[in-house]
């Protein structure tokens, strides 16, 4: 387990540094200067000369012949170690601090998708795999296909539009009232206002979190729904299971006690690959929505030409997506005690 | 002539394997269907109905309803009364019109050619890049498997729709590069941001080719036939082209049809996002991305575009579905 943990550990380690070369070349191609892009169109040549020489930007990109370490990615890689991510252009403001205050909105609304997805894919996965050809399992195929088959970003307007727009119930965009007086503690604020003692706060910020998490979650709904019925249907069809039966166990036994747990394994695997679709999905949700997390921010920072923006918010994804992944591989050994990491 | 007739049935069988089976999948056929729906209206598009998107306007009629309604509802007819003859058509504008009086019908049917050439050129350059790195990935091993597999680690750590955006960033729309504007010339799309946007979903898409083709041809590498065909001489380069690619193409193909839905809907979200085409090219995520001022009135302007990436979506995700009960029986419950 040790030297497997390691080596898992610096694999990861490893494909950040990648994301971290490859970002940094995306971001020095995009057409446009930076500097000029800060100082506006009228800039004297002589500020814009300043202002790069003050990034940094005059430097070599990889090697400098003269003194290796002082070019642009290895201070770049250094500063990132270190989590400092620039500030943006427009604002002025660390790009780490900003990602600090987004975050809990977008983990909220992740979660809460991921929350909805499960509760609704793993029953109708369970029961489309119990009841195999009913009508519970056509329904549940039904849903899955046209989950995975909707665009998110429609999918939030149609939601929108009749649930906000010509319903009235619930309410189009943010995520608290406009008269709210929450005090965010945790920046859940469905969680801030149970903390806070006021469940009318936690009402209003769990009814703004209604129609994003149903939105973001389809697609992951879909998924779960799919991979859990065929993976168990996958387990009931094995020898032990089967065996179970024949020693006499209840169906609601074998499928609890001996399907369900093996069958979950690959279920698992899914939910932790969902995460980057969860942040990509949301640059799209939170733009619908106006709900101010890293996507609606990264969305607003690309048609502003925001690079330390976009390179901070796209390196936080990519590193929220690897941690996932490196999460959801050590848990199999909890999961399924026969895989041994060596 | 009786000694070859044991033979030609034999080789008719091959087909009629594929079709039969095909015909037993409600969800191919569906599919199928649905496709080809959207390829015929694609084709007949500018045959049917010339259209130009650059000038068409008509600001009499600009966010009215759907037409039909005018059957039912007094205010729609009085909309659509010609001023001049007194007459009400309630088939002119059956989907609508938009914010600048373009008829939604027309411009959503026009959208079909944009986007299934724009899901169909995507996935067939990933699947044509990412198969053949796979495939010498898989087969060669060594360092050449290690430097690809890395970097699809790489890749696919990213959300997709993020690298696809920081790819389809890089490209100035002013100055495309060769390639872009060649692609553009090749498939008429007439948009350098929509070939850029394409181009972005398709790299997206190779680790997906790399990893798939390199896992089937690990399997296939140690089989006798594939040995079989080093031991008679063959070169490796041929036993790659000749023994491992055809015998690896089931699980890609069935692959690709499911990706053209993918980058389908991922097109459209960078059209959304305003990143890929750009107006006035009806492509139906640029059109919803329009519409969002106007949607809470006139929410035919989201609908019917919306309505028919989720139908092309659909259509090519059950075609996928039912190619996978065809060529890969052991993978389907």
């Amino acid at each position: 387990m040790g030297s497997y943990l390691i080596r898992r550990i610096a694999r990861t380690l490893l494909v950040m540094l990648g994301i971290s070369l490859l970002v940094f070349v995306f971001v020095r191609s995009i057409p446009g200067d930076p500097a000029t892009a800060m100082l506006g169109e009228r800039a004297t040549p002589q500020a814009v000369k300043n202002l790069r020489t003050q990034l940094g930007l005059d430097k070599p990109w990889f090697f400098n012949p003269t003194n290796p370490l002082d070019a642009q990615y290895p201070k770049y890689v250094s500063a990132l170690a270190k989590g400092d991510l620039g500030s943006g252009i427009k604002s002025n403001i660390p790009v780490r601090d900003e990602l600090g205050s987004r975050f809990p909105a977008t983990a909220e609304l992740s979660l809460a998708a991921l929350f909805f997805a499960l509760v609704i894919g793993l029953p109708a996965g369970i029961l489309a795999a119990l009841r195999r050809n009913s009508v519970w399992d056509n329904l549940a195929t039904t849903i899955s296909l046209v989950g995975v088959s909707m665009p998110v970003f429609w999918l939030g307007l149609l939601l929108s539009y009749f649930f906000a727009v010509k319903l009235g119930w619930l309410p189009p965009s943010a995520r608290l009232g406009n008269e709210s007086t929450l005090q965010p503690i945790t920046g859940f604020y469905v969680l801030d206002g149970i903390l806070r003692g006021s469940p009318a706060d936690a009402w209003d910020a769990l009814r703004h979190l209604i129609l994003p998490a149903i939105a973001l979650g389809s697609i992951p709904l879909a998924i779960i729904a799919r991979i859990t019925r065929s993976s168990l249907l996958d387990v009931l069809g094995q020898d032990y299971v089967r065996t179970a039966r024949a020693k006499g166990l209840s169906q609601r036994s074998i499928t609890l006690k001996h399907a369900l747990r093996n069958a979950l394994l690959p279920v698992v695997t899914v939910i932790g690959l969902q995460a980057g679709a969860l942040l990509g999905g949301a640059v799209l949700t939170e733009t619908i929505f106006s709900w101010p997390g890293i996507g609606s921010w990264v969305y607003e920072a690309i048609s502003q030409r925001d690079y330390p923006i976009i390179q901070g918010g796209v390196i936080f994804a990519a590193l929220v997506v690897s941690v996932t992944n490196l999460l959801v591989d050590l848990s199999y050994a909890t999961l399924d005690p026969r895989i041994q990491y060596r | 002539m009786t000694a070859v007739s044991p033979t030609a049935p034999q080789q008719k069988k091959q087909p009629s394997i594929f079709s039969r089976r095909f015909r037993r999948s409600t969800p191919g056929k569906v599919g199928a269907a649905i496709v080809a729906v959207f390829v015929l209206l694609a084709l007949l598009a500018p045959i049917l109905k010339p259209y130009d998107a650059s000038s068409d306007r008509n600001y009499r009629l600009n966010l009215k309803p759907p037409s039909v309604a005018a059957l039912w509802d007094k205010d729609v007819a009085e909309e659509y009364r010609d001023p001049v003859t007194g007459q009400v058509n309630p088939w002119s504008h059956l989907f609508g019109t938009d914010n600048l009086g373009r008829d939604v019908l027309t411009r959503v049917w026009h959208g079909t050619a944009i986007s299934l050439k724009v899901g169909v050129v995507s996935t067939v350059l990933a699947l044509v890049i990412g198969t053949l790195v796979g495939v010498l990935a898989g087969y060669f091993g060594g360092w050449f498997d290690s430097v690809t597999g890395y970097l699809s680690d790489v890749m696919l750590a990213f959300p997709s729709i993020l690298l696809a955006i920081g790819f389809a960033s890089i490209f100035s729309a002013d100055n495309p590069p060769l390639l872009v504007s060649a692609i553009n010339s090749l498939f008429v799309l007439n948009s350098p941001q929509l070939v850029t946007a394409m181009l972005a979903v398709s790299l997206v898409q190779i680790p997906v080719y790399m990893r798939l083709s390199r896992a089937v041809v690990l399997g296939l590498r140690e089989r006798e036939f594939v040995q079989a065909s080093g031991a008679l001489g063959a070169t490796q380069i041929r036993t790659v082209f000749k023994h491992v690619l055809p015998n690896s193409l089931s699980p890609l193909i069935v692959q690709g049809a499911l990706s053209i839905a993918t980058a389908t809907i991922e097109v459209a979200a960078l059209g959304f996002l305003g990143i890929g085409a750009q107006p006035p090219l009806p492509e139906w995520g640029t059109m919803i991305s329009d519409s969002r001022q106007y949607y809470v009135d006139s929410p035919w302007t989201m609908i019917f575009p919306g309505l028919a990436i989720f139908l092309t979506v659909l259509g090519f995700n059950l075609l996928g579905d039912g190619l996978r009960d065809v060529l890969d029986p052991r993978s389907t419950q």
